[in-house]
């Protein structure tokens, strides 16, 4: 079983990032979960989401302590992603706009705010993030492109435009910054 | 059986799509945290025309258990759901329906008490309604949730009970997981259309809930009593029809992991025995002989099948996630101790209550305080 941690801000999609990628399982053949913390939400407080797959039944129902993957919706979230624990051979996947390396940890950097701009990702107050992220995570996680494309457009049936392409864009730019 | 549709679904909406599928003819709503994303999800079937159900919104819950009543009374089969300080608030109504009789089913989306506030899990919402004479199962996934409002319904009508559901508010309500939809067709020879003996009807005048005098009330009271207890063989040919008809199982009156030859069994409700498996799986790691034992109906308590799961000189600990006030510990420990008292003197109980108001229950967490527990 592989376990995610989506750390992020109040308002930037972490919800709808952890339900791509949970749907992204099914469809790749495993089972997946998609467990985000409800609390009392504001826009711009720090939200964390947990992500499982698994080729068995999944019975685990409790936040991911330890986790595979980190996914680090914002730069400024690093170190506290890091810091609420992280399994010792973990993964950091982080959206910043320059390479940046957490240590210990194999870290990959994909710019999700540049890409959601230069596709036109735009929500009410800002940008659609979650998208370019869960291309780049596909990437990092080996989820096919193949199915990366088919979760996008079973999630958004005949509007997968703009989505797939920054996807695609994300699955591409995504870089391992250093082991 | 027909092939099942697998889609991804939260548990809130698992139960939504359930109701559905068991074609209801009434649904009276009142939202609250986190029960409202099932009355959302209902509302919209059947403003889309996808349920030809009557949605009716009230302006609390003890109007939406109200409302219930009369309808089940007039004859239709009834939903509704709630959590929390609303499955407070219904209390008076609660006994209302189980003692006229009247086969309604409801979800309660398990979320602790005020006072202070919490939104998130914990199970003394329905266990403080242990005794309104609603029979009571306790669920530990999306899919069992599904099922089990099926199996609600099929007990309710065949014994004339009410029957709550209950799951853990967000970490089921909320959690995002694969869910198995069988064809409607198998569902409806699971599940016949309600035709009560009797219901309310303006064209053939009758009373209900007379006042009785003494003798009729304990005789009332009686019956439902033994009513209650004779639900349980019903309980077990709902599971095992529905698993016949859909292959799906997630135990009758019990469900239990690595109990063959295990010396430590662990006793619990709901997503904490789900995540518990894998505290079992622990523990056995460390060379600890762990099993799990999770009733899935508290209410009638499944004395006899959890008597004859236990092996000989087991200890159970049992890991409440609510508190019995008066007492140390929790309620469910306090059940299983009056089921084994002159029955099974080599069994050995102990108790923890954790969790309370949605403290995260981890499987090393739980395989630590258990292993802790051997020592005491």
């Amino acid at each position: 079983m592989l376990e995610l941690r989506i750390n992020g801000f109040g308002g930037q999609g972490s919800v709808t990032l952890a339900h791509l990628l949970a749907q992204a399982a099914l469809e790749n053949g495993e089972q997946g979960q998609a467990l985000p913390f409800f609390g009392v939400e504001r826009r711009g407080a720090p939200v964390r989401a947990a992500v499982r797959m698994s080729p068995a039944t999944i019975y685990a129902h409790s936040q991911c302590e330890l986790p595979d993957y980190v996914i680090v919706m914002s730069e400024k979230l690093t170190e506290a992603a890091v810091s609420e624990g992280i399994n010792k051979n973990g993964t950091v996947i982080i959206n910043a706009p320059y390479p940046l390396k957490v240590e210990k940890y194999p870290t990959w950097q994909v710019d999700a705010d540049g890409i959601a701009g230069e596709k036109g990702l735009f929500s009410a107050d800002g940008l659609f993030i979650n998208v370019p992220l869960f291309g780049a995570a596909c990437r990092v996680l080996n989820i096919p492109g193949k199915v990366m494309e088919q979760t996008i457009l079973n999630k958004w049936p005949g509007n997968g435009g703009s989505n797939l392409d920054a996807a695609r864009e994300a699955f591409k730019a995504v870089r391992l910054i250093g082991t | 059986m027909r092939t099942a549709q697998v889609i991804m679904e939260t548990g809130a909406h698992a139960a939504a799509l359930a109701v559905k599928c068991a074609r209801v003819d009434v649904i009276p709503g009142y939202p609250i945290t986190p029960q409202t994303s099932i009355m959302e999800a209902l509302s919209a079937m059947v403003e889309k025309g996808e349920l030809d159900a009557r949605f009716i919104p009230v302006e609390g819950e003890h109007s939406a258990l109200a409302a219930a009543v009369a309808a089940s009374a007039a004859g239709a089969r009834v939903f509704t759901a709630t959590s929390s300080n609303g499955l407070l608030y219904m209390h008076e109504v609660l006994h209302m329906a189980s003692g006229g009789r009247l086969p309604v089913v409801m979800c309660n989306v398990n979320r602790g008490i005020f006072a202070p506030w919490t939104l998130w899990a914990d199970h003394q919402d329905s266990f403080a309604q242990r005794d309104t004479g609603w029979i009571q199962f306790h669920c530990s996934s999306n899919q069992e949730v599904f099922n089990t409002v099926l199996q609600a319904f099929r007990v309710a009508e065949q014994i004339n009970i009410p029957v709550m559901v209950n799951f853990d508010g967000f970490v089921i309500s909320h959690c995002f997981m694969p869910l198995n939809v069988p064809a409607q067709e198998d569902i409806d020879r699971f599940l016949p259309l309600h035709e009560p003996e009797w219901r309310l009807d303006p064209a053939h005048p009758s009373s209900f809930s007379n006042v009785t005098n003494a003798a009729e009330y304990a005789s009332f009271r009686q019956m439902l009593s033994q009513d209650i207890m004779a639900s349980i063989p019903l309980v077990k040919e709902a599971a095992q029809s529905y698993k016949d008809i859909t292959g799906m199982w997630d135990g009758d009156t019990i469900d239990t992991y690595r109990m063959e030859d295990a010396e430590v069994v662990v006793l619990a409700v709901n997503s904490m025995a789900a995540e518990l498996r894998l505290s079992v799986d622990i523990l056995r790691e460390q060379g600890i002989r762990a099993g799990l034992l999770r009733p899935r109906l508290i209410l009638p308590f499944p004395a006899q099948d959890i008597i004859d799961a236990l092996p000989q000189n087991a200890q159970v600990m049992v890991l409440d996630r609510n508190y019995n006030f008066g007492h140390h510990g929790g309620i469910l420990a306090s059940e299983l101790k009056s089921v084994l008292f002159g029955r099974r003197h080599d069994i050995t109980v102990k108790n923890r209550v954790m969790g309370i108001g949605g403290v995260d229950l981890t499987r090393r967490f739980m395989a630590d305080e258990i292993r802790a527990m051997l020592d005491e």
